[in-house]
């Protein structure tokens, strides 16, 4: 499968921030992901949704790198980046959260941020030891920034707390807001809506649209379809592995192998949930 | 000197010594998560590599080893410190790159056994079960130094060597190398999508622990002028555990606490009391069932440790900034997905 021919060209490569053809996964027999397809369009927002199981979620752990997939290709920009280690992928400006959050407990909020820089001098023991005035100005520049990141989200009072002692709501924003501090050019969110209250809802959806204002790619896996008509300018359907449909959600509602996958309970029964 | 101030100052050098030792495992445990379960190992490496790149050439000694280069007192050290770490370098290739924390910490169980039983078999190496002795006495021929004025002597010198190391320790733990490598102890898994090599900062940290370890040992070693098989048994590791985890893992303040407490109070301490009347050896048994204890005591009623791992602040240059840069905060930015045209967004649970 490898040797197949992606399909996309040089030229909608600039169009794509990310793109992936035919990506295959199983699980002991279990075939998670049975050929998902699809491009990212640069500087737009991208759902993707599906039923559960999906494979939503594997979709997401493969692109990011931390999970390999067993066939097929993926690019970031126009570098191949298949079966890349997920450090590898993530310095090409690629970063992801999680669905259910993953703080870096034992750090404090501010700290969290200060990790995600890529490449900082303080990172070398060369530098900490020789060049202390290096490392020190380009440590208080990113606390700096990272300060800023936190007042924009709302965790600025936070900013000496343990991540673990965050509430729930507060951890969605934290990885997001972990994300954003290492300036990416892609940002894979998986499901940043799940178990949030809905004035915290309409909250991330404004940071989502601002960071798309930035520049900024973004793919989001979500289920709550009245957040990907208000923001998403791109969905891509995902059923049983592959991928179903790509277009706009209105486009969409107007497919019947989508409805019936996937839309049909929620348009007729109303919004979800 | 008295017998109680030799008792005293060997007391001294060993919660010195204990506390390198504590430092270097908890940059591998504490502050990366690597379970090293083998640390006594490159302890011993260490000690034996000081130990013979001290002693004079082994003919005529009455001992078999490698090397035998003479070296005086600290290149010795240091040589034991790299020999330390080289060792690291070879068992995180062989085993670190692969494998996750507790197949890892099995894994390194066993190579400590292995290590264990091929020195402890294989005379021409460290001189077997045997072990070395009559190592050199370091700068007692500089300093005219007589047995009984060594003692204090190298007390005060592993203090130095501990504060040196305590300074290196606290400029790498408190940079955002240490940052990185607590992220990677939080979560391998959320560091590596941050950007971070977690093979190249786990050998790092494990370069670095060892070459504590190392450094340790030699002290050792120079400090009695012997090393054997006895002083080295793979449980030993769990005393340098109890020593970070009593103290308090991730904060180098604690592992002096630790090793006072444990190392110093409980282990060496009590070999000063009078042996129990026909029961000799007793309260030896005795003091590891109370580090055993104390270390469960502990893991159930305070895990942090006696002295927690500090949080570690905002800069307050950036903190003090006037309000309208970025004190201003709380009041959370106004929706962007305003409710206007779609009300149901609100309605949403």
């Amino acid at each position: 499968m490898t040797d197949t021919p992606s399909p996309t060209t040089s030229d909608e490569r600039d169009e794509f921030a990310l793109s992936c053809h035919d990506l295959k996964k199983s699980f002991q027999g279990v075939m998670a992901v049975s050929g998902a397809t699809f491009e990212v369009p640069r500087g737009m927002i991208t759902a993707l949704i599906g039923p559960n199981g999906a494979g939503k979620t594997t979709v997401v752990n493969i692109l990011s790198g931390m999970m390999r997939s067993d066939s097929g290709r993926m690019m970031v920009d126009s570098t191949d980046v298949t079966n890349w280690e997920s450090y590898k992928i993530a310095r090409l400006g690629l970063m992801r959260t999680f669905q259910l959050s993953r703080e870096l407990g034992g750090l404090t909020v501010l700290e969290n941020l200060l990790v995600a820089p890529q490449h900082q001098s303080g990172e070398s023991l060369f530098n900490i030891f020789f060049r202390p005035g290096r490392t020190k100005r380009e440590e208080l520049a990113n606390a700096q920034r990272a300060l800023e990141i936190l007042n924009t989200y709302g965790l600025y009072e936070l900013r000496d707390s343990r991540a673990r002692e965050l509430s729930g709501g507060q951890k969605k924003l934290l990885e997001i807001a972990r994300g954003i501090m290492a300036a990416p050019k892609i940002l894979l969110l998986d499901e940043p809506m799940a178990g949030v209250n809905p004035a915290l809802i309409d909250r991330i959806g404004g940071y989502i649209l601002d960071l798309k204002a930035q520049g900024m790619t973004i793919l989001m896996v979500e289920h709550n379809l009245n957040v990907v008509e208000k923001i998403c300018d791109h969905v891509i359907v995902l059923a049983e592995g592959r991928t179903l449909a790509t277009g706009r959600l209105s486009d969409l509602r107007a497919n019947a192998e989508v409805v019936q996958a996937y839309l049909g309970e929620v348009i007729s029964a109303g919004p979800a949930h | 000197m008295s017998a109680f101030w030799y008792y005293v100052f060997t007391l001294v050098f060993f919660l010195f010594d204990y506390f390198i030792l504590a430092m270097g495992l908890n940059i591998q445990y504490g502050e990366t998560g690597i379970l090293n379960f083998a640390y006594i190992g490159f302890v011993a490496i260490g000690s034996y590599v000081t130990g013979v790149t001290s002693l004079p050439n082994s003919v005529g000694t009455g001992q078999q080893y490698i090397l035998g280069w003479g070296l005086p007192f600290p290149i010795n050290l240091l040589l034991g410190g790299l020999a330390s770490s080289a060792l690291a370098v070879l068992v995180a290739f062989i085993a670190l790159r692969r494998l996750r924390t507790d197949y890892l910490a099995v894994v390194l169980i066993s190579l400590s056994l292995v290590l264990y039983d091929v020195i402890n078999n294989y005379v021409p190496l460290f001189n077997g079960a045997d072990g070395l002795y009559n190592v050199p006495e370091p700068l007692a021929g500089f300093f005219k130094l007589t047995t009984n004025s060594f003692i204090p002597f190298f007390a005060a010198v592993s203090g130095v060597v501990a504060l040196i190391m305590w300074w290196v320790m606290h400029r790498i733990t408190n940079a955002p190398l240490g940052r990185t490598l607590r992220a990677i102890r939080d979560d391998v898994e959320v560091s590596s999508a941050l950007g971070k090599g977690v093979f190249r900062y786990q050998l790092t940290s494990m370069i670095i622990g060892a070459f504590y370890a190392g450094v340790g040992g030699g002290l050792i070693i120079q400090f009695g002028g012997s090393f054997n098989p006895t002083a080295w048994l793979p449980g030993e590791t769990f005393v340098i555990f109890a020593v970070i985890i009593v103290g308090g893992v991730g904060n180098n303040v604690g592992l002096l606490v630790g090793a006072l407490l444990v190392e110093t109070l409980l282990i060496h301490l009590p070999a000063f009391l009078p042996a129990i009347p026909g029961h000799p050896g007793l309260i030896e048994y005795i003091d590891t069932m109370v580090v055993g204890v104390l270390l469960m005591v502990m893991l159930w009623f305070r895990p942090q440790g006696v002295v927690p791992e500090r949080i570690r602040r905002s800069p307050i240059s950036l903190v003090k900034r006037p309000a309208s840069a970025i004190i201003d905060v709380a009041a959370p930015t106004e929706p962007v997905v305003a409710p206007v045209g779609n009300p149901a967004i609100q309605e949403l649970p």
